[in-house]
């Protein structure tokens, strides 16, 4: 039973005979399958309709991706980024958030499966052994929720294991899901991260459309680190709302209630952002959305932030919660300036190499 | 079967609009038109029971019945011979060819295809959109529809300032109170489609932040005096209002230029030396810029600046500490 639904698979004819195309096909065999042989015209059919993006999530694309499939995180220009890796499993997301970057970046609006999957684990092991002496974080979370297909292909299960026999990286499972049990049983090696995406109650409720609730997420946390996954958490988007301060210290408390600080390897902060186009596009699909009422401007890089001093009076605050939970914690800014660093934590990294390297300084201490 | 013949204007059911779509019609020129050649071609009317309805035509009753004629040369259905959404299709088709609709003409059509013809939005959307020059899409059938039921005031401004879809979605967004507070605003600006689109934004957005109703924002006294300042052109006036909105939308950036512009203050520069705060406070960037036309002016700028490390305000300044 997969926990959203899907109406339909566009099958891409290119990708019927694919194990990976046979493993869905098994998984969902009373779903309608569409064959198809000019994608273009069917992205386009659905680029014409009134909410392509909502219609996208409910229809499962199956093609094949012949370009790069792990790159570095594009980050942005001018700020501290972490050098973070991409992996490019799926795109899109059967969640509905109503932040979510996705909804003005993918010019594909499907919920889609690239099926030529050995493809993919040969460029991921080719690069790790072309780099044997570097050490890489690398993730599925920036173009989909990691967990997001896992009932009906076992992209993390196979991903799991992949990384558990590697030495140089470590993979790390973005979601704001709590369908674990299939990851529990796992030899992971301490060799993939768990981490969850958090907010307060009441901006899930608002804002984070069909995702498991604060709860679930933080009991599924519980559960895998239980099992021994490292597990780490994002504060991000941090959204400023009138009684924030209340809802992330109460979420902070939930979190650490049921989680051991010790076995957590990082936390990111990052508050809410937005590239100018998505305002239009998240007002059109979300007309009740209250995440634009902030104090937003356009930074060096062109996104929208909230103002300067209000970001380093969140990040601030947050930070005093969390170490006092645990002065052990590793907490970093995801996409912020020096300037912002060095107000908020007295010091700063001193480019995104630097930050790196921190990373794997603590990934170290981890495996 | 339609036959030409006279009726008399007091057989033909002026109040009955059931087909009509006008909206403040422009008829000086159809009336010019019609004292010098007379009527081109015959109204169409409709029997019901032992009167007429005006199924097109309107416009040219209305004038005749001005210039003091009794009857006019029409063609006529008789009572069961068309139903009413074939009659409204004759009619639209009709003035289509004739005259053309303006936006609020299309905006009543169209709702008059959705809920007095109960025409399927799927068949408006595929036949009718494009009958008048519209994408047919779900997107501008709503928008039109809600401009029909927007007030006839509000629905005058629009056609008049040609105001663009985007910004009728904005005014559809609000209450029918708060569009009728917003009206007299707005109207006296004179607002091109950019600026229209950033005050209506601003308005929106104050009222959902501060949980305040937009007729309290426009009725606050610092938004009614710029209204009520006659000597201020609509350009001065509009550039008032925006401070005044900018400021109650984003109060933090506010209190922030303004301790920023009292410190610059107190450093007592020249009027000629200009200091600058990056762009929306981001990163520290300082500007100093400055003006001279001779060797005299310079030397003083350059002894005036040399002292402003010295001053505490600006040592507030270059360290960020607002």
């Amino acid at each position: 039973m997969i926990p959203f639904k899907i109406g339909k698979i566009f099958l891409d004819g290119k990708s019927e005979e694919d194990w990976t195309t046979q493993t869905v096909l098994k998984a969902l065999p009373q779903m309608p399958v569409e064959r198809v042989q000019d994608k273009r015209s069917l992205i386009k059919k659905f680029l014409s309709l009134p909410d392509p993006i909502g219609a996208g999530k409910k229809n499962l694309f199956i093609t094949r991706f012949y370009g790069r499939r792990l790159k570095p995180c594009p980050g942005t220009s001018d700020h501290i980024c972490c050098g973070y890796h991409v992996i490019n499993a799926i795109t899109n997301c059967p969640m509905d958030c109503s932040y979510c970057v996705l909804q003005g970046y993918l010019n594909n609006p499907f919920l889609t499966l690239y099926s030529n999957w050995d493809d993919l684990v040969e460029e991921i092991g080719s690069f790790l052994a072309e780099h044997p002496h570097s050490f890489f974080r690398l993730g599925t979370g920036e173009l989909s929720d990691s967990l997001a297909l896992d009932l009906i292909f076992p992209i993390s299960q196979l991903l799991i294991s992949f990384f558990a026999e590697r030495e140089n990286a470590i993979l790390e499972l973005k979601t704001k899901s709590a369908e674990i049990n299939h990851l529990l049983h796992l030899n992971h090696r301490g060799k993939t991260v768990f981490s969850w995406s958090l907010s307060p109650t009441k901006m899930i409720e608002e804002e984070e459309t069909r995702t498991a609730s604060l709860e679930e997420r933080i009991h599924a946390a519980q559960r895998c680190q239980e099992k021994g996954y490292p597990i780490g958490f994002h504060f991000d988007p941090i959204i400023f709302y009138e009684e924030w301060e209340k809802g992330y210290q109460e979420t902070i408390s939930s979190l650490f209630r049921r989680i051991d600080p010790k076995g957590v390897i990082w936390i990111s902060l990052g508050g809410f952002r937005y590239p100018p186009q998505l305002k239009n596009i998240v007002k059109e699909r979300f007309p009740g959305t209250r995440i634009f009422l902030g104090e937003l401007f356009p930074g060096r890089d062109g996104k929208f932030r909230y103002l300067r001093e209000i970001r380093v009076e969140m990040y601030k605050k947050m930070f005093g919660w969390l170490r006092n939970v645990d002065p052990g914690l590793f907490i970093y800014l995801c996409m912020e300036s020096k300037e912002v660093w060095e107000e908020v934590f007295g010091w700063a990294p001193e480019n995104s190499h630097h930050l790196n390297q921190l990373f794997e300084e603590r990934v170290k201490e981890f495996i | 079967m339609k036959t030409i013949q006279q009726i008399s204007l007091q057989q033909i059911n002026l109040s009955d609009e059931t087909f009509s779509v006008n909206f403040m019609p422009d008829l000086q020129k159809l009336q010019s038109s019609i004292e010098r050649i007379g009527l081109i071609q015959p109204v169409l009317l409709r029997r019901k029971g032992d009167k007429y309805q005006i199924v097109c035509g309107f416009r040219r009753i209305s004038i005749f019945q001005e210039l003091g004629n009794k009857e006019i040369e029409s063609s006529v259905f008789e009572e069961k011979e068309r139903d009413e959404f074939e009659l409204f299709s004759i009619s639209l088709h009709e003035n289509l060819t004739s005259r053309g609709f303006n936006t609020v003409e299309k905006a009543i059509a169209l709702d008059k295809l959705i809920h007095r013809f109960q025409i399927d939005p799927v068949n408006v959307i595929r036949s009718f959109l494009p009958l008048f020059s519209l994408e047919p899409n779900e997107k501008i059938l709503s928008t039109f529809l809600s401009l029909a039921g927007m007030e006839n005031e509000v629905k005058r401004y629009i056609l008049e300032e040609e105001v663009s879809r985007s910004n009728i979605r904005k005014l559809s967004a609000l209450t029918s109170d708060d569009r009728i507070a917003l009206l007299p605003l707005i109207s006296l600006l004179k607002l091109g489609e950019n600026r229209l689109r950033e005050i209506l934004t601003l308005v929106e957005e104050i009222s959902k932040r501060n949980g305040m109703k937009v007729r309290d924002i426009v009725h606050r006294p610092e938004v009614q005096s710029i209204l009520s300042q006659k000597e201020l052109s609509s350009s001065q006036r509009t550039e008032r209002l925006r401070k005044v909105l900018t400021a109650l939308r984003y109060p933090r950036m506010h209190e922030m230029k303004e301790r920023f512009e009292k410190k610059r203050k107190d450093l007592n520069l020249p009027s000629n030396v200009f200091v600058r705060h990056p762009p929306f406070f981001e990163g520290r960037g300082l500007k100093i810029e400055f003006q001279f036309e001779n060797l005299e002016e310079y030397r003083s700028i350059v002894s005036s600046l040399s002292k402003l490390q010295e001053k505490k305000e600006f040592q507030e300044i270059v360290l960020g500490d607002m």
